[in-house]
C-alpha cells in the first residue's frame, strides 16, 4: 500500500516536471552577444506574447481595418515582403522603402533603414501612423482595442486588468517581435558541430569572411551600423538615407546594414528592393563606382571576386536559411484565437 | 507603561514618513489676462490679433530648493500640462512635512533618458499626442494657432518643439524664487514667448534641430510667479 502511494507520488512529480519544463520564452543562443533590449522593463509572459502576435496579425492597427503588420511582413519569408520592392499600405498606396525582414530584433539598437526609431517598443508607431502604410494613430487604435471583446479578454488575462493603454499595446507587440529569433540554420548547426559545410559552402564562407563580414558580422550577420554601399540614388525616390534624420553630411546615402539571415527568401534586396537576385547584389559589390563621397571605408578598396567565387558565396548564404524559424507555427497567423472573433475586430 | 512605549514606537514610523502635500498650479495668461483658446487676442506690440488653438507641454524634473540646496526632488517627475484639461494644470508634490523652500526648479520637456527608454505609461503614454511617430522622441512643447501674417494655409502656425540628441537637445531648466506656501502658483505669460516672433518667416517647427533649439530658449523667459 505504502509502495503504491510512493509510486503515485513519484509519477505525479515527474508528470508535473515534464509539463512545466517547456522551452523558455526567449534564450540567447550560445556564443551570441547580450541582447540590446532591456527585458527587465518588459518582462516576457506567454499571455503578452500572444497579445503581441494577435496585434501583429490584426488589421485593427490600420485606419480602415485592412492592413496588418503581416501584410508586409510574412512569416514564411523571414517576415520580409517577398517580390515587392517597396512596401504597400492602405488604399493601395506604395511606400518609399523595402519592408525589411524581421528577426533577432532583441539585438537591434535602432530600427528602420535609417535608424530613425530608437527603441523596439516605439517601432510599431511608425507604420501605424504613416499615411502610406496604416494611416492610423495610436490613440484611436487603443480606443478600438478597448471596444474589442477579444482584446479586452486577452489584456485581462495578461494584466488582471482589462484597461488597454498605449504603453501596454506597444510593449505586447514588442514581446512578440522579441520572440522572432532565428538561430538554427545550417550555418548555426555547423558552428555547433552538428553538421558540416560542403566544400563549396566552405569556400564561400572563407570568401564571405574576407570580403563581407566586416559589416555583416557573425553571428547576427549585421554590425547594426549604417553605411553607404555605393548604390546610385534612385532618381524618383531621391532617398538620401540617414542624412534625413541626422542632417550630417557624413550620413548622406547611408542605410542600415541588414542581417543576411534567411536571405534566400527576403528578396528583393537593398533599401529600395532594386535587386531581385543575389547574383545582382554580388555583381554590384564587385563594380562599385569609387566616386561616392561617403562610400564606406570598407568598400574603398575594390572587392575582387571571380564568377566561381560568387557562386560559392551564394551557396554559403543559402546555409543561413532557418526552416525552423520560417515555418514555426508560433510565429504564424493565430487561426485558433481569431476563429471566434475574426482578426479581433 | 509598556503599552505607552509600544504605542509611541508604533506611531513613530508614521511620523517619520508623514507627508505634507504641496500643490503646484500652472496658470496660462496672455497680456496678464487668462488665456482662452480659439479667441482673438491682441498682442501688445502688434496691430494684429492672434488666436491660440493648442497649448500642451511637459514639465519634468521638479525640485524644491532652500538656500541653493535641493531639499526635495520629485520621483518619476513628468507632467503633461494640457490647457484644455484644467485638472492637468494642478498637481500635488508629495513632500516631507515641514519642508522649507525658497526656490523651485523644473524643466520644460522630457529628458534624453526617458526619450530612449521605450514605451512608458501615465503622462508619457504615446497615445497623448506628444510623441513623434515618424522618428522617435517626445514633443516637449506644442503651440498651435492662427496669425494673419503667417504665409501658410489658413494662416496657421505650429510649433512642435522636441529632440533629445546633442547638439539639439532643447530641454530647458527654469528656476524661480517662490514663497514658502502650500500652493505654488506659476504663471506662463504667452506674450513673452511670442515676443519678437516674426510670423512672416516663422510659422512652423515640426522637427528637432537648430530652429527648435533656438525656439526653446524662449521658454526660460515665459514663466514667473507673479500675475
Amino acid at each position: 500500500m505504502r509502495k503504491g502511494i510512493i509510486y503515485i507520488a513519484l509519477f505525479s512529480f515527474f508528470a508535473l516536471v515534464s509539463f512545466t519544463s517547456t522551452e523558455p520564452l526567449f534564450h540567447v543562443p550560445s556564443g551570441w552577444p547580450k541582447p540590446s533590449y532591456d527585458f527587465s522593463k518588459n518582462t516576457l509572459s506567454q499571455d503578452k506574447i500572444n497579445i503581441g502576435r494577435a496585434l501583429f496579425y490584426s488589421p485593427i492597427l490600420s485606419k480602415d481595418n485592412t492592413i496588418s503588420c503581416a501584410s508586409c511582413h510574412l512569416s514564411f519569408t523571414g517576415f520580409a515582403h517577398t517580390d515587392h520592392d517597396l512596401s504597400h499600405g492602405i488604399d493601395g498606396k506604395i511606400g518609399k522603402r523595402n519592408a525589411p525582414a524581421l528577426m533577432n530584433l532583441a539585438w537591434g539598437k535602432t530600427f528602420m533603414w535609417d535608424g530613425r526609431i530608437n527603441h523596439l517598443d516605439m517601432q510599431a508607431l511608425a507604420p501605424i501612423s504613416d499615411s502610406n502604410e496604416m494611416n492610423e494613430n495610436i490613440a484611436h487604435v487603443v480606443e478600438k482595442l478597448n471596444q474589442s471583446n477579444l482584446f479586452k479578454n486577452l489584456f485581462y488575462s495578461a494584466y488582471r486588468d482589462s484597461l488597454i493603454t498605449g504603453e501596454r499595446t506597444l510593449k505586447c507587440i514588442t514581446q512578440f517581435m522579441l520572440t522572432l529569433v532565428s538561430a538554427n540554420s545550417k550555418y548555426d548547426q555547423v558552428m555547433r558541430h552538428e553538421d558540416t559545410f560542403s566544400s563549396q559552402e566552405k569556400n564561400g564562407y572563407l570568401l564571405f569572411q574576407k570580403n563581407c563580414a566586416s559589416c555583416h558580422t557573425e553571428p547576427l550577420f549585421t554590425n547594426n551600423q549604417f553605411a553607404n554601399n555605393g548604390l546610385q540614388m534612385d532618381t524618383v525616390l531621391l532617398d538620401n538615407g540617414r542624412f534625413a534624420i541626422t542632417h550630417l553630411a557624413s550620413d548622406s546615402l547611408t542605410f542600415k546594414v541588414p542581417t543576411l539571415r534567411n536571405i534566400e527568401f527576403t528578396y528583393p534586396y537593398m533599401h529600395d528592393g532594386r535587386f531581385k537576385k543575389l547574383s545582382q547584389v554580388l555583381n554590384h559589390y564587385t563594380s562599385i563606382p569609387q566616386h561616392a563621397s561617403t562610400l564606406d571605408s570598407q568598400l574603398q578598396k575594390p572587392i575582387l571576386l571571380s564568377a566561381n567565387d560568387k557562386v560559392d558565396i551564394i551557396s554559403f548564404l543559402l546555409t543561413l536559411t532557418d526552416k525552423e524559424f520560417l515555418y514555426h507555427p508560433k510565429f504564424q497567423y493565430p487561426k485558433k484565437l481569431f476563429s471566434q472573433s475574426p482578426n479581433g475586430l | 507603561m509598556r503599552f505607552i512605549i509600544c504605542f509611541l514606537i508604533g506611531w513613530m514610523p508614521l511620523c517619520l514618513v508623514a507627508q505634507n502635500d504641496i500643490s503646484i498650479r500652472f496658470h496660462h495668461q496672455i497680456n496678464h489676462q487668462k488665456l482662452i483658446l480659439n479667441e482673438q487676442i491682441k498682442l501688445p506690440s502688434e496691430s494684429d490679433s492672434v488666436v491660440i488653438t493648442t497649448l500642451k507641454y511637459y514639465i519634468s524634473g521638479i525640485q524644491l530648493l532652500w538656500q541653493g540646496k535641493t531639499v526635495f526632488r520629485e520621483s518619476n517627475s513628468h507632467h503633461l500640462i494640457h490647457i484644455e484639461e484644467s485638472k492637468s494644470c494642478t498637481f500635488p508634490l508629495h513632500t516631507p512635512k515641514n519642508i522649507h523652500f525658497d526656490q523651485i526648479v523644473f524643466c520644460v520637456g522630457i529628458d534624453s533618458i526617458s526619450n530612449v527608454s521605450g514605451a512608458l505609461g501615465g503622462d508619457l503614454d504615446p497615445t497623448l499626442g506628444m510623441y513623434w511617430t515618424w522618428q522617435s522622441g517626445y514633443i516637449n512643447f506644442k503651440l498651435e494657432g492662427i496669425h494673419p501674417k503667417c504665409p501658410s494655409r489658413k494662416n496657421e502656425f505650429q510649433f512642435h518643439i522636441g529632440g533629445y540628441q546633442m547638439p539639439y537637445y532643447p530641454l530647458q531648466e527654469i528656476k524661480l524664487s517662490i514663497p514658502n506656501k502650500k500652493q505654488i502658483d506659476i504663471y506662463l505669460q504667452l506674450e513673452k514667448l511670442m515676443a519678437n516672433l516674426d510670423f512672416k518667416t516663422q510659422k512652423s517647427i515640426m522637427i528637432p534641430g537648430k530652429e527648435a533649439m533656438d525656439f526653446s530658449k524662449r521658454f526660460t523667459q515665459m514663466f514667473s510667479t507673479a500675475q
